[in-house]
């Protein structure tokens, strides 16, 4: 399996592709392309197989925010730029559970991370937040996402990774194994 | 001045002033032959007679739409064996509150805030072994 990592298109299969949640599928065959190229509020990227280039067989969605400096606490707020805090939000990540276990969910958080350092050094931004379902947060946690305080009981989960913690990861010239 | 025209004056005068009735709109639209023939086919089917109760129905039934788009109903038709189709129609789809996921605008709660600012202004955390697995060129 040789998989690529591209922007979605608009031509590229995703009738068929089924994560097991309904929302996220939804999300792919409804918004994803709506989204991406006529809106531009956050753009989707889909993994593909050489095999069947337009066959999707996972898919995340990056958008930017930022939060504004007068909503932090006081306290925290020397400790911050005075601006507003940019950030990247991963607004979505799933992997079609036919192809689950082929290590395409690693692929994915990967190239995530890697253009979240790429918009950071072009255009700046401070770290990357995701919801994460409360069960698939142990998952964000082996990246080093931290969950933040003040989620509800049932609700999502927001995690935050430092930018500076990824672009150290970036500039380790590290010899570990590709399994832990 | 003539009588008549002075006691009109005076009788007006005298009358309760009338609430203004809301002027109408008039609405004209270019329909293409084939458009013009669906609704002449339509108001037939419907037992219609005018374009003003055709089009005030229409909008009734297209605002229930978007109100029900809105509150994240999907309209469903459902045959008498069972089938069901979805309306998949690309205006209606901007209201649906699912287009707004991937919003910039991030809801927190204060909590979260507090959590999210003491984060970022301390010092970053050591990368994971995944994530520096993650980063590898």
């Amino acid at each position: 399996m040789a998989v690529t990592i591209r922007r979605l298109e608009e031509f590229d299969e995703v009738e068929n592709f089924d994560c097991g949640d309904e929302p996220l599928n939804n999300y792919l065959k409804r918004h994803a392309w709506t989204n991406q190229e006529k809106v531009s509020i956050g753009v989707t990227y889909a993994a593909v197989d050489e095999s069947a280039p337009r066959t999707v067989l996972g898919y995340f969605t990056l958008a930017t925010s930022s939060v504004p400096r007068d909503r932090f606490p006081q306290k925290y707020v020397r400790g911050l730029p005075p601006y507003d805090l940019p950030l990247i939000l991963l607004a979505r990540l799933a992997v079609d559970k036919r192809f689950s276990g082929r290590g395409l969910g690693h692929a994915m958080i990967a190239e995530a991370l890697k253009i979240t350092l790429r918009v950071a050094d072009e255009v700046g931004c401070r770290c990357i937040i995701t919801d994460a379902y409360p069960d698939k947060a142990g998952w964000y946690a082996r990246y080093g996402f931290l969950p933040l305080e003040g989620a509800s009981a049932t609700g999502p989960q927001k995690m935050f990774l430092d930018v500076r913690t990824i672009r150290r990861a970036s500039s380790i010239d590290s010899f570990l194994p590709e399994r832990a | 001045m003539p009588r008549a025209v002075k006691e009109k004056s005076k009788k007006a005068a005298t009358l309760p002033a009338k609430t203004p009735t809301p002027r109408k709109t008039k609405f004209q639209a270019d329909l293409a032959p084939s458009e013009d023939s669906m609704v002449r086919v339509l108001k037939a089917e419907l037992q219609m007679t005018s374009n003003t109760d055709f089009l005030s129905d229409a909008l009734a039934l297209f605002r229930w739409a978007v109100s029900e788009r809105k509150r994240g109903h999907r309209i469903v038709s459902e045959s008498s064996t069972g089938e069901r189709k979805i309306l998949l129609f690309p205006r209606l789809e901007r209201v649906a509150p699912e287009v707004t996921l991937p919003h910039v605008d991030v809801q927190w709660t204060d909590k979260e805030l507090e959590s999210l600012a003491e984060l970022a202004s301390g010092q970053p955390a050591e990368p994971t072994n995944a994530l520096i697995r993650a980063m590898r060129k």
